[in-house]
């Protein structure tokens, strides 16, 4: 462990990721005068962040383990078809309570996520196989199961009150974004102030070293993909709301900015290290890039471009500060 | 430090009102295929014609989540009017609540929308007129009307084909009972290129296959792609909503028999013209003449707002068309 001095320096890497926060504010609002530093616009980019805000937790937690989980958002969306078509169901058949249609639809989604997790966890954890390639696996799995049953369309036909879930707010303040806090102080806590958290962070340092120090590496790896899956239903219920649909490709791109946003975070891809917090000012970055540029009116390309090149820019200045650390101790 | 910055930052925010010119969003299904970019020059004439802002923007995929995350930013941006064609109307309906709240009309254009309150539904053509003429043009190009065909669509949740395709289903029931659909449409997701791998499967699964209607106007040409490869132009007819230009290759060598569409810059031009007038006061009548469109029918329900009737680009035409 790095004691004192390693983890003021990791510290570093968080201030650094705010100020970049500040800094990017600071330059769209430049650019957009009026537009960007608006309660509005705030609001608008809490409702967009969320679902992929929370999906990013997800992806962290099992990145951390020094693992990855590709099949986080097919998982994501293939519960969500399975509440949508409940859903649908009781909504059509009539005389049912909105509320009631709309618990059942989340009891599902949840139930449908939790076991997609166990799927994962059980091949990655009790039979051993890398997760990169369980979780490709199961990502096509998913997709199929998704794509079949909904035949590429999407599913519709939710009572009216399940939009407010993603549409409304209070005092300003979208429900999505309260979700996402409540998602993100979830997470926070569990990681890095129980002793699971403990342990995820070890088994991602070394899986051999933390088994034979007594710890049961299985059950730890099981939760971790379960957690990620819960995250991951989550998100599926939000974007459902959102876009009043489900369907099998929503979020498709979301997987791999996920990750971006985990390492942009500063969690180390080998696992081992990184936090909650990191990984949610990444997301606030790729956000605000995101809406900045759609109100300046960039074109969507050189969005991408520019989100590439904070990262690159980003880890670059990770590995070379990490360097440093390294040869003041020696 | 840092935290009274963000704070203060935070603390300063400003509502503010953005006095501009008149602002009309356009929003196809996406960018970047023939059909759309030709609306595209229609709706951005019209916009150098009445000296406002036409904005043309939409998603580089057939996504309904990306135009519902553009149509949030446009939103506070400022706009007046949102002409939307969406990928699927239910998809949208949430953020169209969202501009009604904001006070911008909507209207939508080449297919419809649902939720918020769409004011003007503007079609090219009369749906049920369409569905049926392009089953008449099948059976005329098949040269008989009892055979095995099937249909290559775009995106299965696509509002406007589905349409289309329940009206000529109907009405092939009544009026051509041996015409036999052997499977259910297909979708190609707005590519050529899909819709030819598609039209393949078909030809290979069903080796009787006399007939092909091509919905969305990249279907019919992929699958002519595919009728031509295998030198299928006398057995099997391909006919479809196609753009001239890409359809003449396939019209002359008889891989495909009738391209059926109407001019989308036309409709594009029409989209801008009936928002402008909206947003100034100026009623919209059944039979008004709009520059450079026409006579326009205005249906009973004031709502749907009608082209004009649809154009058959054949072998012997085809080359008059530029678009």
């Amino acid at each position: 462990m790095d004691g004192a001095r390693g983890h003021f320096s990791r510290n570093k890497n968080q201030y650094f990721l705010l100020a970049l926060l500040m800094l990017l504010i600071a330059g769209m609002s430049l650019m957009a005068p009026g537009k960007f530093l608006t309660v509005r616009n705030f609001k608008n980019m809490g409702f967009q962040m969320a679902e992929f805000g929370i999906l990013a937790i997800g992806m962290s937690v099992a990145i951390m383990t020094g693992g990855i989980n590709l099949s986080l958002v097919n998982s994501a969306m293939l519960s969500a078809i399975a509440g949508a078509f409940l859903m649908r169901g009781m909504n059509e058949a009539g005389g049912i309570p909105d509320l009631v249609i709309i618990a059942s639809g989340i009891a599902v989604v949840m139930v449908v996520s939790i076991l997609c997790g166990m799927i994962n966890g059980y091949f990655v954890a009790y039979v051993g196989v890398a997760s990169l390639l369980v979780t490709l696996g199961t990502q096509t799995v998913f997709n199929g199961v998704s794509l079949n049953i909904t035949r590429g369309s999407g599913i519709s036909g939710f009572p009216e009150l399940f939009q407010r879930i993603g549409a409304g707010s209070v005092l300003n303040i979208p429900y999505t974004m309260l979700i996402y806090v409540a998602a993100i102080l979830a997470a926070w806590y569990l990681v890095e102030r129980t002793p699971w958290g403990v342990s995820v962070y070890m088994v991602g340092g070394n899986e051999k070293a933390t088994r034979f120090s007594g710890i049961n590496t299985k059950a730890v790896l099981m939760k971790v993909y379960v957690f990620s899956a819960v995250m991951a239903g989550v998100a599926g219920v939000l974007m459902v709301s959102r876009y009043n649909s489900a369907r099998a490709d929503y979020g498709s791109s979301y997987t791999l900015q996920a990750v971006a946003a985990t390492v942009l975070g500063g969690t180390d891809i080998n696992g081992g290290s990184g936090h909650i917090l990191g990984t949610v000012t990444a997301v606030c970055i790729l956000q605000v890039v995101s809406s900045g540029f759609n109100i300046i009116g960039i074109n969507r390309n050189i969005t991408d471009v520019v989100t590439g090149f904070i990262l690159v820019a980003v880890l670059t200045i990770n590995y070379f500060a990490a360097r440093e650390r390294r040869h003041k101790k020696a | 430090m840092k935290k009274v910055l963000s704070l203060v930052l935070l603390l300063s925010l400003v509502l503010c009102v953005a006095a501009s010119a008149e602002t009309i969003v356009v929003m196809p299904k996406l960018v970047g295929i023939p059909y759309f970019n030709a609306s595209q020059v229609g709706a951005e004439a019209a916009g150098k014609e009445l000296g406002i802002d036409v904005i043309y923007t939409g998603p580089t995929e057939g996504d309904a989540a990306q135009q519902v995350q553009m149509i949030e930013d446009l939103l506070i941006r400022g706009i007046d009017c949102l002409a939307i064609a969406p990928n699927d109307p239910d998809a949208v309906s949430p953020v169209l609540q969202k501009c009604k709240e904001a006070n911008v009309l909507v209207v939508d254009w080449d297919t419809t929308a649902k939720g918020g309150d769409v004011k003007y539904s503007i079609h090219q053509i009369d749906d049920k007129a369409y569905g049926e003429f392009i089953w008449d043009k099948l059976v005329e190009a098949m040269g008989t009307d009892s055979g095995e065909y099937a249909i290559v669509t775009g995106y299965l949740t696509a509002a406007n084909l589905n349409t289309w395709i329940k009206y000529g289903e109907d009405y092939a029931a009544t009026k051509y009972p041996n015409l036999k659909l052997v499977t259910d449409p297909v979708p190609s997701d707005e590519s050529a290129q899909e819709a030819y791998t598609q039209t393949l499967a078909l030809l290979a699964a069903y080796p009787d296959l006399k007939g092909i209607i091509g919905i969305s106007t990249p279907a019919p040409i992929g699958a002519a792609m595919a009728i031509q490869e295998k030198g299928l132009q006398d057995k099997v007819a391909v006919v479809g909503s196609s753009m001239p230009t890409d359809s003449a290759p396939y019209l002359k060598d008889g891989s495909l028999d009738f391209g059926i569409l109407w001019d989308p810059g036309m409709l594009g031009k029409l989209t801008v013209y009936v928002a402008h007038d909206e947003l100034n006061g100026v009623k919209i009548e059944n039979g008004m003449e709009i520059p450079g469109v026409g006579k326009i029918t205005l249906l009973d329900d004031g709502k749907t707002i009608i082209m004009g009737p649809p154009s058959v680009w054949t072998k012997d035409n085809v080359d008059q068309f530029k678009f």
